[in-house]
């Protein structure tokens, strides 16, 4: 439940891809909100939905035309203004070359599980939840009771 | 659900005693705090430490069994915290898709 992954093939070069994933006027096409990102370690991003909801970021990693990573901060204002505690996660995108062109993999992880990778220590293992199919059997492998509440 | 509460859950989930906490409530069942820690690393007093952390979370629920506190799982804060994941990818599916159809639309204006 920790950790969302997803990916895409575009047949384009990574070199065409990057500019479309970090420029801000370019991001706001496609993100589903206004973006204005900073894309640099410690830049700032601003994300504004059409419902009055912004949420802000913290730019971690830059490769160009391959990684990009930032941490969403743990709060989002909305449209009233009032300011919501949310779950702080991290995101990484990666860019690889492959035969069909570029293969864009987003991984979105909650803050925990990024120290947990980090740390020494073992964690006990959490599903992975890929796709909503996912969802019910990630209930059933985390425990046998939710299960039944889910269905 | 509040995106506060998934929050809170999150936070309590965030220490890894926790999670085999819930994971040791989840394979035995209802417990109290000397089972669990019968099958944990941790003493138990710290087992009660996690417990009441769990419980401010809405995780566990408790119940009174002569001097000890019978604690269980609460799934729905758990499902719901799944859920916000699943939403989290939906969304992913769609600004990736966007992201696919736009670099070919600026692509075909070159």
């Amino acid at each position: 439940m920790a950790t969302v992954e997803r990916e895409i093939t575009i047949p384009a070069t990574p070199a065409e891809v990057w500019p479309v994933l970090t420029q801000s006027d370019e991001v706001s096409v496609w993100f589903g909100a206004d973006v204005e990102l900073d894309v640099r370690p410690g830049g700032r991003g601003v994300f504004r939905w059409s419902d009055g909801t912004e949420r802000h970021a913290v730019v971690e990693a830059v490769e160009p035309e391959h990684r990009l990573s930032f941490r969403w901060l743990p709060f989002q204002h909305t449209a009233g203004r009032d300011v919501e505690a949310i779950p702080s996660t991290r995101v990484e995108i990666t860019l690889d070359e492959v035969a069909e062109g570029t293969r864009v993999r987003v991984v979105e992880q909650a803050a925990f599980a990024v120290r947990a990778t980090a740390g020494a220590a073992p964690a006990p293992r959490w599903p992975v939840v890929r796709s909503a199919v996912d969802r019910r059997a990630a209930v059933r492998r985390s425990a046998p009771e939710l299960a039944a509440i889910d269905a | 659900m509040r995106p506060d509460r998934t929050d809170a859950v999150f936070s309590a989930l965030a220490d890894p005693t926790r999670r085999q906490v819930i994971r040791a409530l989840s394979e035995q069942g209802p417990s109290t705090a000397t089972g669990l820690a019968a099958n944990l690393p941790v003493t138990r007093q710290a087992v009660t430490k996690h417990l009441s952390a769990l419980a401010s979370a809405g995780l566990v629920t408790s119940s009174r069994r002569g001097r000890e506190k019978l604690y269980q799982i609460s799934p729905r804060p758990l499902t719901h915290a799944v859920s916000w994941m699943a939403d989290l990818g939906a969304r992913w599916d769609e600004r990736l898709a966007a992201l696919r159809d736009h670099v070919a639309t600026s692509k075909g204006r070159r």
